[in-house]
């Protein structure tokens, strides 16, 4: 019963508020109740009202109405801090499977006024307040729980607020269509599976390898910081990245059929932790799935593809 | 060590100040001590603010309210009580301070302010009161605004100026409410201050004691009439009738069980006494409608002109024609009165009614006896006797003065042959002895006489100094006839008043020259503004009870049933919270955007409603390059407008009211073209 009321709820809640990358909580989208708090404001007007009549003094009244109407006026209020804001989907911060990682989304004023003390959340994450300024946008990265690997539905965006008077609470529950990437969770342990692939020599001309030093280039933004050569930046001479060459050797392939013992599940993370301990030990390497061939290479890019790759792998997911 | 909320920086002022205010009149009224409760927690909590001092322990805190709750019981000697109860309220307040820990605690303490704001009204019903709670309750809903806005980006002007505009906002609402509620009789019996003394005319009066009530300027009840009002020399406003003498003291006569039955009837209940049918049916032009708004006296009696009818609930008319009320007086209290003074009084007389209003003490007074019985078998007629006295009084060496000497056993004919100096009841009491003696009926009548218009208000004021006694005699063929002893000695006190009646005299008013103050232009007319607004502020709130609400939804909707009443809220509801509802919601721009900004946003407004996502900041030029690629033509419309405002806005001519309408005009094309499509 509750299952399916919930269902019926996720229904009608989807009809109502489809799934964009980009919404503006308007009328449709904006739900409005009192809190608690303003339960008791109610309460406190009602007792003032009684004690008005009782002891016939229509001040005590009239200040119960005016404490009636304050709450009136604070519906509108509290709808409009709410209304016209547009919340668009941004970037997103991967993370392990079993950790958290971050969705980033950008809080647009999308009218020309003060939207304040907006609280946003993915459900499991962390809550994050901020205001925006007339024709202003803020964007915010939120953490939610990433419960498998993947791309990790994060569910309905929770943004409310009870600006100004904390009597109501306006909120809406936005489905941004956003994923975030979560990346097998790391087994550690095991030898390297790793094959030599000599098959590949020659086709490959990285350009950041590991071993022998090669030359100098500019830095360019991805590269690794620890390929920086910083003495020379010490003596003034502008950030640049030293180069080596990779020994045959020394180019690694990650692959899957070195695991035979593994369910395929497991072979991933062991895959994964064997990615970070490779990228640690600044050796390049690569990564052979059924299906999937990926250049050996180095550096926080390559890792990220890497693990992208181990992320999605068999889920239908291919982008 | 519990974790210390920290209350949001911009919303600290607002929240010392709202605790500071709204305690402040409750310190007037309650014990000394608890504005220095007030002033220590707040100081104290300002120095955890500012990290100079620890949050208190809980042994602290509870000692401290421990001794704050026996402070209360020792000065009240209870706890319970509203005045007691009020006071436990404000040191709670206080105290709550020294225990904010959570949000949930300053949230407690804004609801807790709200609370004793409230209460102020228990003791301060004035207009300026109400002001000072008005500002207060601003500052209280900024600190709560302020608790509602934890990042730090907050300023504290913004919270008071939201706070002023939600409460603008409420006030048209609360009017509404306040107007059309029901105002329901109270639930249960509350006694508020049983110890205020009794004012105004007493129920008796003995030589001196009117003279005494003279010297105060206290206000003894206002008056509004709804067309002229009678002239000066008109306005005897009747109170009492008093009938027995003693040979010193006058009272009211007959007040028994008998009087209740037979002389007194409240309109409305039960059906009408024969007396009371035959004044309806002799009521004459020309009439006088007015309402009287009373101080309290602590008293029942009503004052009125002759001969009153009123509807007012509660308030009934004895037979010697004046208004009473069931109940003693003991708050404002607001009756309606329409009198008809020409009406004829008691053409016949019952032979009780003729008995009470001759008898006279056996042994006193014997010389006035001597000259009543000799001027009466001189003159020809009643009147000609009366006119004889008054003619008598105003002639000799008598005196209209407020310290009259005193008087031994035979008051009137020391008065009348030895002292001739002597106040309105000496008078009063002078003439009806010397028509009693004779055989004339005839009663000493008391209440007020004249009254000072207020030119703002509309309205009269009669003060404890107007005060006044006065004769009512009963003659064949003409019923009751009012004569002033005190016209005939004084004739300015009826013409002008008492200072000019006392001046002629040769005698000061009460106090001495500063009583004059208040005769200087300035004074007056502030002393008439601030009358005024207090009169207005009793009539319209204070005063406005059951019968004031029955009388105004009476005027708007004809007939008062709760269906209508239910209507009129719903329509004044949508009347009123409509349009600020459109007012809240709908204002679309932020304050401080010139006209060319707002031409700019509403051009964004127009592209955004053609679903393309422009960001503000983005220049003219380069909306016309996002619109080329989606709508062409549409583009090129917007090229002229993106030309023509940038060269308003940048260029060196400023735009005028024509350049705004061009723009606005190339501003529909690019509308029309994008629509188009």
């Amino acid at each position: 019963m509750r299952a399916r009321l919930r269902q019926w709820y996720a229904r009608w809640l989807r009809r109502r508020i489809p799934p964009a990358q980009r919404v503006a909580l308007d009328r449709r989208r904006i739900f409005i109740f009192p809190t608690g708090y303003g339960f008791l404001f109610l309460a406190i007007a009602a007792m003032l009202f009684i004690g008005g009549i009782n002891y016939e003094n229509n001040l005590i009244m009239a200040f119960s109405f005016l404490l009636t109407s304050l709450f009136v006026m604070a519906i509108f209020h509290t709808y409009r801090n709410l209304s016209g804001v547009v919340l668009r989907a941004g970037g997103q911060e991967p993370g392990f499977a079993g950790g958290r990682g971050s969705l980033e989304v950008v809080v647009d004023a999308g009218d020309r006024r003060w939207h304040r003390s907006l609280w946003l959340r993915w459900p499991g994450g962390h809550q994050r307040e901020l205001s925006v300024g007339p024709g202003e946008e803020i964007s915010t990265l939120l953490d939610l729980p990433l419960p498998r690997r993947g791309r990790v539905d994060p569910n309905r965006l929770r943004i409310h607020s009870r600006y100004p008077l904390g009597l109501l609470r306006a909120w809406s529950l936005v489905d941004l269509d956003h994923r975030c990437l979560a990346w097998p969770r790391p087994l550690p342990g095991g030898a390297c599976p790793a094959s030599g692939g000599s098959t590949d020599q020659g086709q490959r001309n990285a350009d950041a390898g590991s071993d022998d030093f090669r030359g100098l280039r500019a830095y360019v933004r991805g590269d690794s910081l620890r390929l920086v050569d910083w003495k020379a930046y010490a003596r003034g001479q502008g950030l640049n990245t030293k180069l080596f060459s990779d020994p045959v050797e020394g180019r690694r392939w990650l692959d899957w059929d070195q695991l035979p013992e593994l369910a395929p599940e497991y072979r991933l993370q062991r895959l994964a932790w064997w990615v970070l301990e490779l990228d640690r030990q600044n050796t390049a390497y690569g990564l052979l799935l059924p299906g999937v061939v990926l250049d050996p290479g180095q550096g926080p890019n390559h890792r990220r593809a890497i693990l992208e790759a181990l992320a999605l792998y068999g889920l239908g997911e291919g982008d | 060590m519990a974790r210390v909320y920290q209350v949001p920086r911009h919303a600290m002022l607002w929240m010392m100040l709202a605790v500071i205010l709204a305690g402040l009149p409750h310190v007037i009224t309650g014990p000394a001590w608890l504005g220095g409760l007030l002033v220590g927690a707040v100081l104290w909590r300002w120095l955890i603010h500012r990290g100079r001092l620890r949050m208190p322990r809980r042994a602290v805190r509870l000692a401290l309210l421990g001794a704050m709750v026996g402070g209360i019981f020792y000065h009240f000697g209870t706890l319970f009580g509203p005045t007691a109860g009020v006071s436990l309220l404000v040191g709670a307040f206080a105290l709550k301070l020294l225990e904010l820990f959570r949000l949930r605690d300053a949230y407690v303490v804004i609801v807790l302010g709200y609370f004793v704001l409230a209460t102020t009204f228990l003791h301060q019903r004035g207009a300026l009161a109400a002001l000072y709670v008005l500002v207060v309750l601003a500052v209280v809903t900024a600190a709560l605004i302020g608790i509602n806005q934890p990042e730090s980006g907050g300023r504290a002007r913004d919270h008071i100026k939201l706070a002023g505009v939600m409460l603008l906002q409420s006030l048209p609402l609360t009017v509404l409410l306040f107007l059309i509620m029901p105002r329901i009789a109270p639930l249960w019996s509350m006694e508020a201050d049983e110890s205020r003394a009794r004012t105004g005319m007493s129920d008796s009066m003995a030589p001196g004691e009117v003279s005494d009530l003279s010297q105060s300027d206290e206000l003894a009840f206002r008056v509004t009439f709804e067309d002229e009002a009678p002239p000066r020399a008109q306005r005897y406003w009747r109170g009492m009738t008093y009938t027995r003498f003693d040979g010193r003291r006058w009272r009211q006569g007959g007040l028994g069980e008998s009087w209740r039955t037979r002389d007194l009837f409240f309109p409305g209940r039960g059906s009408p006494p024969q007396w009371w049918e035959q004044w309806r049916d002799q009521r004459a032009r020309p009439t006088y409608t007015y309402q009287v708004v009373m101080e309290p006296s602590r008293r029942r009696w009503l004052y009125a002109l002759a001969v009153p009818f009123s509807e007012t609930e509660d308030v009934g008319v004895a037979r010697d024609f004046r208004l009473l009320r069931e109940k003693e007086i003991d708050s404002t209290f607001a009756y309606r009165v329409t009198s008809y003074p020409e009406m004829p009084r008691d053409y016949r007389l019952t032979e009780r009614q003729r008995q009470r209003n001759l008898q006279l003490p056996a042994g006193f007074n014997p010389r006035t006896r001597a000259r009543a019985e000799q001027w009466r078998s001189d003159a020809a007629t009643d009147q000609a006797y009366i006119q004889r006295i008054l003619d008598w009084l105003g002639r000799e060496q008598f005196y209209y003065t407020l310290q009259p000497p005193e008087l031994g056993r035979n008051t009137v004919d020391e008065f009348l042959f030895d002292t001739r100096r002597g106040f309105c009841e000496h008078y009063a009491s002078a003439l009806t002895f010397m028509l009693r003696a004779v055989d004339i009926p005839a009663r000493v009548v008391a209440g007020y006489h004249g009254g000072e218009a207020n030119p703002l208000g509309d309205h009269l004021r009669v003060r404890q100094r107007d005060a006044h006694a006065w004769v009512e005699a009963w003659l064949p063929g003409q019923g009751w006839v009012r004569f002033d002893p005190t016209a005939a000695v004084a004739p300015s006190r009826i013409e002008y008043g008492l200072d000019r009646a006392l001046e002629e005299q040769g005698s000061q008013g009460a106090g001495g020259v500063l009583d004059n103050l208040d005769q200087l232009p300035l004074i007056l007319q502030m002393g008439y503004l601030s009358d005024y607004v207090e009169f207005a502020w009793y009539k319209w709130v204070l005063g406005y009870d059951q019968g004031a609400r029955l009388e105004l939804l009476t005027d708007w909707l004809g007939k008062v049933n709760p269906v209508r009443v239910g209507l009129a809220l719903t329509a004044g509801l949508v009347i009123i919270v409509l349009p600020l509802a459109a007012w809240i919601l709908l204002q679309r721009r932020a304050p401080g955007l010139s006209v060319w900004q707002r031409e700019y946003w509403r051009m964004l407004d127009l592209l955004r409603g053609e679903g393309m996502r422009v960001h503000p900041g983005v220049a003219p030029r380069d909306l016309v390059e996002r619109v080329a690629r989606r709508n062409p033509s549409a583009a090129e419309a917007l090229q002229t407008w993106s030309r023509d405002y940038e060269r308003l806005v940048y260029g060196p001519h400023p735009g005028d009211r024509a350049a705004q309408q061009r723009l606005r005009r190339e501003r529909r094309v690019v509308r029309r073209a994008l629509r188009r499509r």
